[in-house]
C-alpha cells in the first residue's frame, strides 16, 4: 500500500514539477515582451495568450503536486491540536463526502468542455495572433485526474495514520526556508503532519 | 427552505467544514458543486445535464486567463530567488552601521531590513524565520530587551505583504476587479507610514528607556565611513534599485503589474547571479516552490469564485445585503464593523482566505455606503497585517518562536508584538481621517488633466 503511496505522489510531484519549469518561459516570454514593447517599441501580438497560457497551465497542474506535499491551505487552529488518529478520521471522512465527488465533476466538466475546444482547435479570443487556446482547456480534465489520483492517495495515507497512529512519512521534497529551518532546529520532535503553510 | 434559507445554510456549513481544517480550496469546490447542483435542478433533468459542470469549468477558465493573476507566480518566483540570493546578511549588516548613530540602531535596522526585504520578497514566513535567526540573536546579545526584539522582527517581517509590490495587494485587485495599478499607488504612503510608526516607535521607546536597547560596543560601531558606503553599495543599493524599478515601472504606467513582475524576475535571478547565489539547486528549489505556492492561491480562487456564484445565485449574498442595509449603519459605522469582522478573521485564518473568501461578501455592499474599494482594500491590507500577529495562528509569532532560543516564551513574542498591532491600528485611524493618504497617489498619477 504504502509503494502504491508513493508512486501516486512521485507522479503527480513529476507532473507538477515539469510544469513548474513554466515559471522560466514565463519570466523570459514577458521580458521578452517588455524589451520590444518598451524599448524597440514593436510589441508581439501574442505576449498576453502567452502568459496566461503558461500561467495556467503552471499552477493547475501543480494542485496534486502541492496536494501531495500538504501544501493546500487549511485554517488549522483546531486541527493542529488534535492527534494524528482524530486528524486522519476527520480527513477521510471529508476526503470521501467532499474532495472526491468535487474532482469527478470537475473531470467530468473539463472533459465536455476541452473536448469541445479540441475539436475546432479553439484559439484565443484576446489577441488576433491565433494563439491556440485548446492545449490549456485540454489540461483541465488532465487536471481532475491527477487531483482525482491524489485523493484516492491521500484516502490512503489517513487509512495508514487511523490504523497506526501515526502520519506516515512524506517523500522528500524541496520545502519553504520556514518549514525548513524550523525542522532544523526541532529535529526529532517534528510532526510531519502540521500543513506545511506557504508563507506567502 | 428557501433558496436564500439554503444559502445562508451553506455559508454556515461551509463556516463549519474549513474550521475542521480540511483543504480550504476544495471545500468551497466541492460546496459550489453541491449546491449549484441543487440550486439549478430541475425536476425530470438527467443528472449529468446540470448547469453546475458548465459553471465550475468556466470559474476554472477565468482564474487560468485572469491577466492579473497572472503576476503571481512571477512575483512568488522574484521572491523566493531574491530569498536564496545571499544578501539578507549583507543588507543586515550594512544598515546596521549606517544606524549606528541612531537611538536602538539595532532594533531599527532590523526593521529597515525587514521592510526591505519582504517587499522584495513577499513572503513573510522567510523574512521572519531568516531574521529570527540573523537579527534576533544579534540584539539579544547586544542586551536589547526580548519583548521589544521580538516585536520587531515580528511586525518588521510582515510589511512585504502591504508594501507594494506585494501579493496580497494584486490578489485583493483580481478579487475586486480593481486595477492593481491604482492600489499599487493607493498603497504606497500608507506602506511607508506604517514602517515609519515602526521606527519612531522603536525610537521613542530607545530614548525614553535607554535600558531597552543599550549602545553598542565602540569596536562594533567604529567603521569608517568609506566602509558604511562601500557596504550600502554592494547591498543597499541593488536590491532598492530592483524594488524600485519594478514599482516605478508600475506607477508611471510603463508597464502592468505582471510585465513589471516578469521583468523584476529576471532582474532577481541576474542579482543572485551577481552575489554568486545562482546555481541550479537554488533555482530548482524556487520553481518548485513557486509552482506549490501559486497553486495553492490559483486553487483558492476557483474554489471561491464558484463558491460565490452559487451563493449569489440561491440569493445568499442577497440576504446579507439586505441584513446590512437593515442595520441603518452610517458609512463610518459599517467600515467599523467589517474591519472588526476581518480584524476577528485574522486569528484563525491566513490573510488569502481573508481576502478571496471573505472580501468578497462586503465588496457588492460598499456602493450602497459610498465607499472607494481601493480606500477600502487599504484599509483590508493594513488590517491583515495584525493576523500574522494575533493569537492563535499567528504565523510571524509561531516563525520566531521556532527559531528563537529556548528562553524566548510565546507570550514574550505576542507581548513584543503587541504595541506593533496598535500601530497598526493606528495608521488605519489616520487612512481614515485623511483618506488622502490612500487617495492622493492615484489620483495624482492616473487623473488626466
Amino acid at each position: 500500500m504504502t509503494r502504491f503511496l508513493f508512486f501516486i505522489d512521485s507522479l503527480s510531484a513529476w507532473v507538477g514539477k515539469a510544469f513548474a519549469w513554466l515559471i522560466l518561459v514565463l519570466t523570459f516570454g514577458v521580458s521578452y515582451e517588455v524589451f520590444v514593447r518598451y524599448v524597440l517599441g514593436r510589441p508581439t501580438t501574442w505576449a498576453f495568450d502567452m502568459s496566461y497560457i503558461n500561467y495556467g497551465a503552471l499552477f493547475l497542474m501543480a494542485g496534486a503536486y502541492t496536494l501531495s506535499r500538504n501544501g493546500h491551505v487549511r485554517a488549522d487552529v483546531v486541527y493542529r491540536f488534535w492527534r494524528p488518529r482524530m486528524q486522519a478520521s476527520m480527513d477521510l471522512a471529508l476526503y470521501i463526502l467532499f474532495f472526491l465527488p468535487a474532482v469527478v465533476a470537475f473531470m467530468y466538466s473539463g472533459w465536455l468542455y476541452a473536448g469541445a475546444s479540441i475539436q475546432f482547435r479553439e484559439v484565443s479570443i484576446f489577441s488576433p495572433a491565433g494563439v491556440p487556446v485548446f492545449p490549456l482547456k485540454a489540461l483541465i480534465p488532465v487536471t481532475g485526474a491527477l487531483l482525482l489520483c491524489q485523493g484516492v492517495a491521500e484516502v490512503i495515507r489517513c487509512i495508514l495514520c487511523i490504523r497506526s497512529g501515526r502520519w506516515p512519512q512524506r517523500l522528500h521534497d524541496v520545502e519553504e526556508i520556514e518549514a525548513q529551518l524550523l525542522r532544523e532546529r526541532e529535529a526529532g520532535a517534528a510532526e510531519p503532519s502540521a500543513h506545511e503553510g506557504t508563507g506567502v | 427552505m428557501t433558496d436564500p434559507q439554503v444559502g445562508m445554510f451553506m455559508l454556515g456549513l461551509f463556516i463549519f467544514i474549513i474550521m475542521l481544517g480540511f483543504p480550504i480550496a476544495f471545500t468551497l469546490i466541492a460546496m459550489g458543486v453541491g449546491f449549484g447542483f441543487y440550486a439549478y435542478y430541475t425536476p425530470g433533468q438527467p443528472i449529468l445535464d446540470n448547469r453546475i459542470f458548465s459553471l465550475l469549468v468556466q470559474k476554472t477558465f477565468e482564474v487560468t486567463s485572469n491577466d492579473v493573476l497572472t503576476a503571481v507566480p512571477l512575483f512568488l518566483f522574484m521572491g523566493y530567488v531574491v530569498e536564496r540570493a545571499n544578501i539578507l546578511d549583507r543588507l543586515f549588516r550594512s544598515l546596521q552601521i549606517a544606524a549606528k548613530n541612531v537611538p536602538g540602531s539595532l532594533a531599527v535596522a532590523t526593521l529597515l531590513t525587514c521592510a526591505m526585504f519582504a517587499t522584495a520578497t513577499g513572503i513573510v514566513g522567510a523574512v521572519v524565520t531568516l531574521m529570527g535567526l540573523l537579527a534576533f540573536p544579534a540584539m539579544l546579545r547586544a542586551g536589547y530587551d526580548v519583548k521589544l526584539s521580538a516585536g520587531v522582527v515580528c511586525a518588521g517581517g510582515c510589511l512585504g505583504i502591504l508594501i507594494p509590490p506585494s501579493i496580497l495587494l494584486i490578489v485583493y485587485a483580481a478579487t475586486a476587479g480593481i486595477s492593481a495599478v491604482k492600489l499599487y499607488a493607493a498603497a504606497m504612503i500608507p506602506g511607508f507610514l506604517l514602517a515609519s510608526l515602526y521606527v519612531v516607535y522603536v525610537i521613542g521607546r530607545a530614548i525614553l528607556n535607554p535600558a531597552l536597547c543599550p549602545k553598542l560596543p565602540a569596536e562594533e560601531t567604529n567603521v569608517p565611513l568609506a566602509e558604511v558606503v562601500r557596504t550600502l553599495l554592494t547591498s543597499f543599493f541593488p536590491l532598492a534599485a530592483l524594488i524600485l524599478s519594478v514599482l516605478g515601472a508600475i506607477l508611471l504606467g510603463l508597464a502592468t503589474p505582471s510585465e513589471a513582475a516578469g521583468a523584476g524576475a529576471l532582474a532577481s535571478l541576474v542579482l543572485a547571479a551577481a552575489y554568486g547565489a545562482l546555481n541550479f539547486t537554488m533555482l530548482r528549489d524556487s520553481v518548485f516552490l513557486t509552482a506549490r505556492a501559486t497553486a495553492m492561491v490559483c486553487y483558492l480562487f476557483i474554489g471561491s469564485w464558484t463558491f460565490a456564484s452559487v451563493f449569489a445565485l440561491l440569493g445568499g449574498q442577497g440576504v446579507i445585503e439586505r441584513f446590512f442595509l437593515g442595520l441603518n449603519l452610517s458609512p463610518t459605522m459599517f467600515l467599523i464593523f467589517t474591519q472588526a469582522i476581518i480584524f476577528l478573521l485574522g486569528w484563525p485564518l491566513e490573510w488569502t482566505e481573508i481576502i478571496i473568501i471573505f472580501v468578497p461578501i462586503f465588496l457588492p455592499l460598499l456602493d450602497n455606503f459610498g465607499i472607494d474599494p481601493i480606500f477600502f482594500g487599504i484599509l483590508v491590507a493594513l488590517n491583515t497585517q495584525t493576523a500574522f500577529n494575533t493569537p492563535p495562528v499567528a504565523m510571524a509569532a509561531f516563525y520566531l518562536k521556532g527559531v528563537a532560543p529556548p528562553h524566548v516564551t510565546l507570550a514574550d513574542i505576542f507581548k513584543g508584538a503587541l504595541p506593533f498591532v496598535f500601530m497598526v491600528f493606528l495608521s488605519m485611524a489616520l487612512v481614515y481621517i485623511f483618506p488622502g493618504l490612500a487617495l492622493w497617489l492615484p489620483d495624482y498619477l492616473y487623473t488626466p488633466r
